[in-house]
């Protein structure tokens, strides 16, 4: 059975911050029309990740570190990261987690094991592998988790880091997110393992690596198929490559617009590109969230109130850090030349 | 007291030296230590001295990482065009962790490699593109010129906790040197003035210190006393003795092995005719490589490059000694 | 191996491989007295992999090759004295001097090309794969790489990308072991070139690089299908870098092979005792075949010696096309 050997404590924990998490994006969504203009740039949400996202962090000791793509918001939630200061990091304040200098795509909280945050897809790969090399050499058992997408598995920094990793066996276990969509291509158009019908871990061959296929909307079979690479890893044996099937609910980001184009988020590319309605809606109806809560309370680990408070205290939560976020100060103009050299 | 050694040995012994002193500098790269009997591996160990494949996307994106998980890696790189290869982890990833944190990690890696082989390693194996990497906010480059620099700066770009792009030169790599002994540490953004003189300012980068300083000579001779000026340091740049030197001699020429427009010679130009203007008397001279790539057939290749009788035209341009060229 | 050969291609198979292990020997010589200058890499050894697959090229056929390309270029057509004018450094060179011995071009005979940064030109291939195939023709590209170029991205990205949009590009390994001064051990743990690319599904084969007969015979398979309208395909030449990554390189990281071995491994040796066993070639023809290509050799030298140096501003004309 799935998630064998987690209590009550743990379940609960997964269907908290999955709860968690689909509140903040919400609320970051929600932003751009209660407070247009706020929120600038490209933001990017993970609604319909968090089973994957929460299935995999549940693995994690706290001297564990994790390096994900601009996709970033769900795992510092998690972690446990203060969401006000996450929050006030996307409006760009100096109450932000980065004081406002990175933004949306370049989330850091190293005190978590969160070490930063590359916008270039597949980029950073090779960081997590980096870190993987010094969590190697320090041998305190610390094992790295990588995150990335399906379009990244195309760049050639996927291939030379999984076999670097391959070769010396280093301690990173490697979570391809595959949610069908690199913006606004399909990853048939684009990968030959998926035009060939094949799953993308196949490409875990080309460097001697077991590789994985799971359902990412299962918390449960992404804690059980993580748990295995990391114990992997830490046992030194070296990485795996997990691809854990995702649906995103939301576009890829808001639109991409010039100053003066209010920003919002325009429904998903399976609709406005490729017409198909129905894949879209097969995907709400799976909606990992609700899911995972219906379960939870089907078999009897939590009630219908547990469930309702843990959704209440998230809604709370979000609304502080939404406020928080609106209060904090921008930073000085003059700040902008700080932090240029350590 | 001090010990001679070639340039490209001094380097070596720079970072066989950090790493002795700090634990957590690694050395890693392609061709690094194949054998049981290579000294930094005896030394070191398979844990701090690695040899990869030919991998320069993962090798700098993996010093990143790295680096912010607390080591303090050195890639060999060996040519700087193999940069070019992983070019995001230079100047869009290791540069801008730091700030883009709001100074939560820090980046300390340093890239060595090497430039400006005009020894007939032909197009893509010759270029001085140390260019592409000034002006890159994050990003330190060093380009030392004499032995003894070679190991002081690799000592300072090892114990920065900043990315630092270490060129050094190919055509330098069996100069010796008086190198001091023990610690010895070359502060960045501070430049050398190699030989004092009160008629002109010549600077130069790397190999053309000593083309500067052999031009100098033959000015000598002539009754035209040059001052010579290494900067060292091409980020950050230590534009106050350059002007302070202009501020003497109201003439500048700087002589660059890269291309014109991707010199450090145009930036040092235009840093002259900005806050230096008051002092100049004559146009800043700019001696660099002619645009192209640089060709395989010798005396093609040597008619691109900057060359002591160049500089010397140069010199008595600005002195108003010869026509000035447009 | 089948006798398909008869006397006339199996011979042609035996001059090429001569004028490339003659040419690559006398280029050693040379680089030593300085006539070469700058940095070469021979490819004594792998005569049989050149060999064996540009002799079945057309000259529409476009090869591109590493920076150990002077075997594909010769192979490819490329007249002996243009190359070694080449590595002269002067005018009369494929490249009029400007290129050297990594960056041979001869666009007459369809090679379009060494370079000098490992996995440079792989995808180079692709896209001359993708104007023949736009052109309507039946054009294949192919393109030489080593095994160290395996490991880097740039290689997979072309092989996701060649497979997915099935172009006529026969990717050629030379997998000699060695990616230059380390063994393949230090550079992943799959040993087999047609192992990394497994997972993507294309064709892909391994063969004895220094059995030039078999050699032969895969890529003609791998050709026609291309021809026909088929996708990519990966041959994989287990080969022997005789000499070391460049000349001058003191190749401390390895064992000379014993010349005993070394007898036993030559494809030119290997492919004469096949010829005299199968009844195609004289007993008289391999000291023969030998002198004739040190011969022609020796006129490319004459040739390429009285070729003057370009002149010095042939640089500025040729940065850009006009």
């Amino acid at each position: 059975m799935a998630g064998n050997g987690l209590d009550k404590e743990r379940l609960t924990w997964i269907l908290t911050q999955m709860t968690r998490i689909r509140e903040f994006e919400e609320r970051v969504k929600g932003t751009f029309e209660e407070s247009p203009g706020v929120i600038r740039g490209h933001t990017h949400l993970a609604d319909g990740a968090e089973a994957s996202i929460v299935g995999a962090l549940a693995t994690l000791r706290p001297d564990d570190m994790l390096l994900t793509t601009y996709r970033c918001h769900g795992y510092p939630v998690a972690l446990g990261t203060d969401t006000k200061s996450l929050m006030a990091e996307i409006y760009g304040r100096t109450g932000g987690i980065c004081k406002g200098y990175g933004g949306s795509m370049h989330l850091t909280d190293v005190s978590r094991g969160f070490m930063g945050t590359s916008g270039i897809v597949g980029q950073g790969i090779p960081h997590a592998t980096g870190a993987a090399y010094a969590a190697q050499i320090r041998n305190k058992g610390q094992v790295v988790l990588s995150f990335f997408g399906d379009g990244a598995s195309k760049q050639g920094a996927f291939h030379e880091s999984l076999n670097i990793a391959s070769l010396w066996k280093l301690p990173v276990v490697y979570i391809l997110e595959n949610n069908n969509y690199n913006v606004v291509t399909r990853v048939e158009q684009e990968d030959a393992n998926a035009a060939a019908g094949e799953p993308l871990a196949t490409k875990a061959k080309a460097f001697s690596m077991p590789g994985v296929t799971v359902d990412g909307g299962d918390p449960l079979a992404v804690y059980d198929a993580v748990s295995e690479a990391v114990d992997r890893a830490r046992s030194g044996e070296g990485p795996t490559l997990v691809e854990s099937l995702v649906y995103r609910l939301s576009a890829h980001g808001n639109i991409i617009a010039p100053p003066g184009v209010p920003l919002h988020f325009p429904e998903h590319e399976a609709v406005t590109v490729f017409g198909n309605k129905e894949e879209y809606e097969a995907a709400l109806r799976g909606d990992p969230v609700p899911r995972f809560r219906a379960k939870l309370v089907t078999d009897g680990t939590l009630t219908a109130e547990e469930a309702d408070a843990i959704a209440a205290a998230a809604k709370e939560e979000m609304q502080d850090a939404v406020e928080f976020g609106l209060a904090s100060p921008y930073p000085a103009g003059e700040d902008a030349v700080k932090y240029v050299y350590a | 007291m001090a010990h001679e050694l070639p340039y490209i040995a001094a380097i070596g012994e720079a970072i066989s030296e950090e790493m002795e002193r700090d634990e957590s500098v690694l050395y890693f790269g392609q061709n690094i230590a194949t054998h049981e009997e290579d000294p930094f591996l005896k030394q070191f160990g398979p844990d701090r001295v690695r040899v990869t494949p030919i991998s320069e996307t993962a090798e700098i994106g993996m010093a990143v990482g790295v680096s912010i998980a607390g080591f303090r890696p050195v890639v060999e790189l060996y040519m700087a065009e193999f940069m070019l290869v992983a070019m995001d982890q230079v100047v869009n990833e290791a540069n801008r962790f730091h700030y883009m944190s709001g100074g939560q990690v820090k980046v300390p890696l340093v890239m060595k490699a090497g430039y400006g082989f005009t020894a007939g390693w032909a197009g893509q194996h010759t270029g001085t593109i140390y260019g592409m990497f000034m002006g890159v906010p994050g990003l330190k480059v060093v380009v030392p010129s004499t032995a003894a620099d070679a190991k002081g700066l690799m000592t300072t770009a090892i114990r920065d906790d900043n990315p630092v792009a270490y060129f050094h030169h190919y055509l330098l790599t069996l100069e010796h040197g008086e190198v001091p002994d023990g610690e010895y540490a070359v502060p960045f953004g501070r430049a050398n003035v190699a030989r004092k003189g009160g008629d002109v300012t010549i600077v130069g980068i790397g190999w053309t210190v000593p083309r500067a300083l052999a031009a100098a000579e033959q000015l000598a001779a002539d009754g035209v006393d040059a001052e010579v000026i290494d900067p060292r340091t091409l980020n950050p740049l230590d534009v106050d003795t350059i002007l302070e030197s202009v501020a003497k001699t109201g003439r500048l020429v700087v002589v660059d092995q890269s291309t014109r427009h991707g010199s450090a010679a145009a930036v040092i130009a235009a840093e002259a005719a900005d806050a230096g203007f008051g002092s100049l008397k004559a146009p800043v001279k700019l001696v660099t490589a002619l645009e192209a790539t640089v060709p395989y057939s010798e005396p093609m290749e040597q008619y691109l490059m900057p060359d002591d009788p160049k500089i010397v035209n140069a010199v008595q341009q600005v002195l108003g000694n010869a026509p000035v060229a447009a | 191996m089948s006798g398909q050969l008869d006397d006339g291609p199996g011979v042609e198979l035996l001059r090429t491989m001569w004028r490339i292990r003659a040419f690559e020997e006398r280029v050693g010589q040379l680089a030593r007295a300085n006539e070469v200058h700058g940095l070469v890499h021979l490819s004594s050894g792998s005569e049989g992999v050149a060999a064996g697959v540009c002799g079945q090229l057309r000259a529409d056929d476009v090869v591109y090759s590493n920076h150990r390309a002077h075997g594909h270029a010769i192979a490819k057509g490329a007249p002996l004295a243009g190359v070694m004018a080449e590595l002269m450094g002067r005018d009369g060179g494929l490249c009029r001097g400007m290129g050297g011995s990594m960056h041979l071009v001869d666009v007459a005979h369809g090679f379009l090309g060494a370079t000098g940064v490992v996995g440079g030109n792989v995808p180079l291939a692709l896209g001359s794969a993708l104007a023949g195939r736009l052109a309507g023709g039946d054009q294949v590209a192919v393109v030489f790489f080593g095994d160290g170029a395996v490991q880097g991205g740039i290689f997979v990205e072309s092989v996701n990308l060649a497979t997915l949009w099935e172009l006529p590009v026969i990717l050629v390994c030379e997998n000699n072991g060695f990616a230059e001064f380390t063994p393949r051990s230090a550079h992943t743990n799959v040993e087999r070139v047609s192992d990394v690319v497994a997972p993507y599904g294309l064709e892909r084969e391994t063969v004895d690089g220094n059995d030039v007969g078999a050699v032969r015979e895969t890529f003609a398979r791998f050709l026609a299908a291309a021809r026909a309208g088929g996708g990519p395909a990966l041959l994989e030449c287990l080969t022997h870098r005789l000499r070391g990554h460049y000349e001058g390189d003191p190749q401390l990281y390895r064992e000379a092979l014993a010349a005993e071995e070394w007898q036993q491994l030559d494809p030119i040796l290997r492919f004469q005792r096949r010829g005299l066993e199968e009844g195609w070639l004289d007993a008289d023809a391999p000291a023969r075949l030998e002198q004739e290509a040190a011969d022609e050799v020796e006129e490319a030298v004459r040739v390429a010696r009285e070729s003057p140096f370009p002149p010095a501003g042939l640089t500025a004309e040729l940065v850009y096309a006009p």
